[in-house]
C-alpha cells in the first residue's frame, strides 16, 4: 500500500474569502500563491484569520468565495492522495494512543507503511526520546505539540501546514526545534506554510513572510527573506536580518493602526 | 456542538483509588452496625430482620434463593444484551442519519415511559408462560440509559480530531473506527454500568406477573405471607447482586479504558442548534410513528381484539363509549391519588439529594466516604425494597412518598455531588485569591456548576419515580393508578388497562419534557455554555 512521496506542489489562492455563519468576516478576498518547495510564514495579530486561511488551504473549511488550488487541482484531490499534513493549533493527539500510536495512526490513515526505526528517529528529533510509549495526558503542552509536529512530518507530505507549531514550547527548545525541523522538510523539498506569532521565528525559518492585517485578514506586506542559511546564532542578529524583522513589525503595526482607526472614530 | 453533562471523576488516580477503597468499607460498616442494632431493638415489631438473621435465613434457604437468583440473572442478562444491542443500533442510525435523532430519542423516551407495571401483564398475555415478559421488560429497562450517553459519546470528540482524519483524505468510516468508537467507549461503559442493575430490576418486575420461578416470584410470595426475614433476605440479595454487577462492569471498564468511566449525569434536554420548528416536526413524527407502530403491531400479529386494544379502542373507551365518562372518572381519580404520593416524593427526593450534596461538599472528608456508598446504593433495585418500606412505615401515604423520595434521592445526590465537585478549578483559585469563605464559593461557583447535573438527574427521575410509585401501589398499598392497572389486568378490563398505559406514558414523557423546559430556562441564566 506504500505510495511514492508526493511531489511538492504550489498553492494558489484566488480571491479567497471566508465569512462565518454568524457574519464574522474572517478573511477578505485574498490573492496569494505559495511557491513550491518554499517555506512561507503567515504572521498577523491574534484572531485575524490565519487558522481559517490555513484550513481553507487544507480543504477543511469551504471558502465563502474564491478558490484554492494545490498543484493546479482543488484541495480535495490532494486530500484523497494524503498529499498534505496539518499540525493543528491544538495538538489534537488521540488520548487513547501513545505518541508512537498517534504517529502510526497518521501513517495508517495516509496509507503509508510504518517504519519503526523512522518513527523512533522522528520522535528523537522532536526531543521526545523516552516518551514514545507515553500517552498524551502524561505529556506537557509543549511536548504534545512536538508530538503533533512529528506526526505531521511522518507521512512525508508534499504540502506541510503548521499552525503555530511551537506555540507552547519554551524559548530554548523552540530555538532548537526551529533549527532542526526545517532541515527535514527543506531536505525533502516540501512546500510549507507556517503560521506563527513570533516575528523572529518567521524571519529565521522562512523564505517569505506574509503579514496579515487584523480581522478580516488582508495582506499588509509580502516580504522575501533572502538571508543565507543557516540563520541561527549570530546570523539571526545580522543587519540584514534586523532590517527584515523591522519591516515585518512595521507592516504589523500599520495593519493595527489602519484597522483601529475606524473603530476609534465610531 | 453538543454540550456534555458527563463528568470524569477528578483528582489524581492514586488518591482516588485509596479513598475509593476506604470509603465504602467505612460506610458499609456503619450501615451494617446501624442495621443490626435496629434489627435487635425491633425484634418484637416484626418489621425488620437484622443482618445476622438475614445471613442465617440465606444460609438455610440457599437452595431456593440460589435457584431463583439464577433464573432472574439469566433473564436479566438476556434483556441486558438485547436492550443494549438495540441502543447501539439506534445510536448508529442516529449517527448515520442525524436528522432522525430527534425522532429516535423521542420514541425511545415514550417507550421508556411505558409503565412496567402494566406492560408486564400485557406482555404476559402476549408471551404466555415462560421468560418472554421478563426478558422484554429487562431490555426495556436498559436501552434508554445506554442510548442517551452513547449518542453523546459518539459526538464527544473535539472537531480537530475529525479534521485530523479528514486531513489525510479519509471519510466517515475512518472517523467512526478511529475516533468516534473509541471516544464513545467511556460513555458506553457508564451507560452499561447503570443498565446492569436496571436489567435485574426489569426482570424482577416481569416475574411479578405470573412467572413460575425467580426472585420476583419469591418477592410476591414473601409479601403475601408477610414473611419479614424472607423479604429482607430477598432485598439484601438483590442489592448485593446489583452492586456486584455494577462494580464488575466498572472493573472491566477500568481495564479497557485508561480512566474510570465518567459518572453519567445524563444528557442535556436538547442538543444545541436545533430549531423550534424541527422540534415540533419531530414531536408530530414521534406521535404519528408511535400510533402507527402500535396499530401496525396489533394488525401484524393479529391479536385477539378482546385483549389487544388499538389507538381507536382507547379513544373510544375514553371519549365515545356510553361508559366513557365513568372510565375517565375512574382513571382520573386513580391518577390524582397517585399524584398525591408522587409529586411530594419526587420533590422531596430532589431536594434531599441536592441539600445533602451541598452539605457534604462543605465537609470534604464526609463526601469522600459517602460518595462511593451512594454510587453503589444508586444501583440498588429500590423498587424491590418496596415491601420493606411498607413493613416499616405502613401502607399509608407516607410509605409511598418515602419510597418515591428514596428512588429519586440517590441518583440526584450522586449527580449533584459530581456537579459540585467539578466546579472549575480556575474560578475556584480566583475566589481563593479573594479569600472567599466556603459558603461564598458554594453560592457563587459550585451551585451554578451543579445545576446542569441537578436537572439532568431531575429529568431521569421522572420515569423512575413513576415506576416506583406504580410498583408500590400495585404490590403494597392497593391505591392509585398502579393498583388500577393491576386490577384491570386481573379483571380483564383491557379498555381501562390500555387507556391507563397510554395516559401514564404520555404524562410521564410530558413531565420529562417539562423538566427539560425548566432546565433550559435555568441553564440559560446560570450555565449558558451548557446550551451552546
Ligand atoms: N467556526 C467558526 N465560526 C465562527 N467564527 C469563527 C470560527 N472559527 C473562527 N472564527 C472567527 O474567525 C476569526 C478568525 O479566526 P482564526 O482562528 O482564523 O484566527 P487566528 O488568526 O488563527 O487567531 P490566533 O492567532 O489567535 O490563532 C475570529 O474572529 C474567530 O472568532
Ligand atoms: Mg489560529
Amino acid at each position: 500500500m506504500e505510495r511514492d512521496v508526493t511531489p511538492p506542489p504550489d498553492v494558489s489562492c484566488t480571491a479567497l474569502a471566508k465569512t462565518f455563519e454568524g457574519g464574522t468576516r474572517a478573511v477578505d478576498p485574498i490573492d496569494l500563491t505559495f511557491e513550491e518547495g518554499q517555506t512561507t510564514a503567515l504572521v498577523g495579530p491574534s484572531g485575524c484569520g490565519k487558522s481559517t486561511l490555513l484550513r481553507m488551504v487544507a480543504g477543511l473549511d469551504t471558502p465563502t468565495s474564491g478558490t484554492v488550488e494545490i498543484g493546479g487541482a482543488p484541495p480535495v484531490s490532494t486530500l484523497r492522495q494524503a498529499g498534505l499534513s496539518m499540525a493543528f493549533q491544538d495538538p489534537s493527539l488521540l488520548p487513547w494512543r501513545t505518541v508512537r500510536g498517534n504517529i502510526e495512526l497518521a501513517l495508517k490513515l495516509a496509507r503509508h507503511r510504518a517504519d519503526p526505526a523512522e518513527i523512533d528517529q522522528l520522535i528523537a528529533l522532536v526531543g521526545l526520546d523516552g516518551f514514545a510509549e507515553t500517552r498524551p495526558a502524561e505529556l506537557s503542552g509543549g511536548m504534545r505539540q512536538r508530538a503533533a509536529i512529528a506526526r505531521a512530518l511522518a507521512t512525508r507530505p508534499g504540502l506541510l501546514l503548521l499552525d503555530e507549531p511551537f506555540g507552547a514550547v519554551d524559548e530554548l527548545t523552540r530555538r532548537q526545534l526551529s533549527q532542526d525541523l526545517p532541515r527535514i522538510w527543506e531536505a525533502r523539498g516540501t512546500t510549507a506554510i507556517l503560521v506563527t506569532h513570533s516575528v523572529s521565528e518567521a524571519v529565521q525559518l522562512s523564505d517569505r513572510v506574509i503579514v496579515l492585517s487584523p480581522r478580516p485578514a488582508t495582506i499588509m506586506d509580502d516580504i522575501t527573506i533572502d538571508l543565507p542559511r543557516p540563520r541561527a546564532g549570530p546570523a539571526a542578529r545580522s543587519d540584514a536580518a534586523t532590517a527584515l524583522t523591522d519591516r515585518v513589525f512595521a507592516a504589523l503595526s500599520k495593519g493595527m493602526a489602519e484597522r483601529s482607526a475606524p473603530m476609534a472614530a465610531q | 456542538m453538543t454540550s456534555l453533562t458527563i463528568h470524569r471523576p477528578i483528582g489524581p488516580a492514586i488518591e482516588r483509588r485509596s479513598r475509593a477503597a476506604l470509603g465504602p468499607v467505612v460506610g458499609l460498616l456503619v450501615l451494617l452496625a446501624g442495621w443490626e442494632a435496629a434489627g435487635r431493638l425491633l425484634t418484637e415489631a416484626f418489621v425488620l430482620a437484622a443482618p445476622s438473621e438475614v445471613a442465617r435465613y440465606l444460609a438455610a434457604e440457599w437452595a431456593l434463593m440460589g435457584r431463583a437468583l439464577g433464573v432472574t440473572l439469566t433473564n436479566a442478562a438476556a434483556g441486558f444484551v438485547i436492550g443494549n444491542l438495540a441502543a447501539v443500533l439506534l445510536a448508529a442510525v442516529a449517527l448515520v442519519w442525524p436528522r432522525s435523532e430527534g425522532v429516535i430519542t423521542g420514541l425511545a423516551l415514550l417507550v421508556f415511559c411505558l409503565p412496567l407495571v402494566a406492560t408486564g401483564p400485557i406482555l404476559r398475555v402476549l408471551f404466555g408462560p415462560g421468560p418472554g415478559p421478563q426478558i422484554t421488560l429487562a431490555a426495556l429497562a436498559v436501552y434508554y440509559t445506554t442510548l442517551i450517553p452513547l449518542l453523546i459519546g459518539l459526538r464527544a470528540a473535539p472537531q480537530s480530531w475529525f479534521d485530523l482524519v479528514r486531513s489525510y483524505g479519509r471519510g466517515r468510516l475512518s472517523t467512526l473506527v478511529h475516533v468516534r468508537a473509541m471516544a464513545s467507549l467511556p460513555y458506553l461503559f457508564a451507560g452499561l454500568q447503570i443498565a446492569a442493575p436496571a436489567a435485574f430490576l426489569g426482570a424482577m418486575v416481569g416475574e411479578f406477573t405470573g412467572a413460575q420461578r425467580g426472585m420476583g416470584v419469591l418477592t410476591v410470595r414473601a409479601i403475601r405471607a408477610l414473611d419479614v426475614e424472607m423479604t429482607w433476605a430477598i432485598a439484601t440479595l438483590a442489592t448485593l447482586v446489583s452492586v456486584a454487577v455494577y462494580l464488575a462492569i466498572g472493573a472491566v471498564a477500568r481495564r479497557v479504558l485508561l480512566d474510570e468511566p465518567p459518572v453519567i449525569l445524563s444528557a442535556p434536554a436538547v442538543t444545541g442548534r436545533r430549531r423550534r420548528r424541527d422540534g415540533w416536526i419531530d414531536a408530530s413524527l414521534v406521535l404519528a410513528l408511535a400510533l402507527g407502530g402500535w396499530a401496525g403491531a396489533l394488525w401484524l400479529f393479529d391479536l385477539n381484539p378482546f385483549f389487544a386494544k388499538g389507538p381507536h379502542d382507547v379513544v373510544e373507551a375514553l371519549f365515545l363509549a356510553p361508559d366513557a365518562a365513568a372510565t375517565r372518572a375512574t382513571i382520573g381519580a386513580a391518577l390524582a391519588e397517585t399524584a398525591i404520593f408522587l409529586i411530594p416524593g419526587y420533590l422531596a427526593g430532589l431536594l434531599a439529594g441536592a441539600a445533602l450534596a451541598m452539605l457534604l461538599i462543605l465537609v470534604p472528608v464526609l463526601a469522600g466516604t459517602a460518595m462511593p456508598v451512594a454510587i453503589a446504593l444508586r444501583s440498588v433495585p429500590i423498587v424491590t425494597t418496596a415491601p420493606l418500606v411498607v413493613l416499616l412505615i405502613g401502607r399509608g401515604a407516607l410509605g409511598t412518598i418515602v419510597l418515591v423520595a428514596v428512588m429519586v434521592f440517590f441518583p440526584t445526590f450522586v449527580a449533584c455531588l459530581q456537579g459540585l465537585r467539578q466546579a472549575p478549578g480556575q474560578v475556584m483559585s480566583v475566589l481563593d485569591s479573594y479569600a472567599a469563605g466556603p459558603l461564598t464559593r458554594l453560592v457563587r461557583v459550585r451551585i451554578p456548576a451543579m445545576l446542569p447535573a441537578f436537572f439532568a438527574a431531575a429529568r431521569m427521575a421522572v420515569p423512575a419515580s413513576v415506576l416506583a410509585v406504580t410498583v408500590v401501589e400495585w404490590l403494597a398499598t392497593g391505591a392509585g393508578i398502579g393498583s388500577l392497572m393491576a386490577l384491570s389486568a386481573s379483571l380483564s378490563d383491557y379498555d381501562v388497562l390500555w387507556a391507563s398505559v397510554v395516559l401514564v406514558a404520555a404524562l410521564s414523557a410530558l413531565g420529562y419534557v417539562l423538566v427539560g423546559r425548566v432546565e433550559r430556562r435555568v441553564l440559560a441564566i446560570y450555565a449558558p455554555e451548557q446550551l451552546a
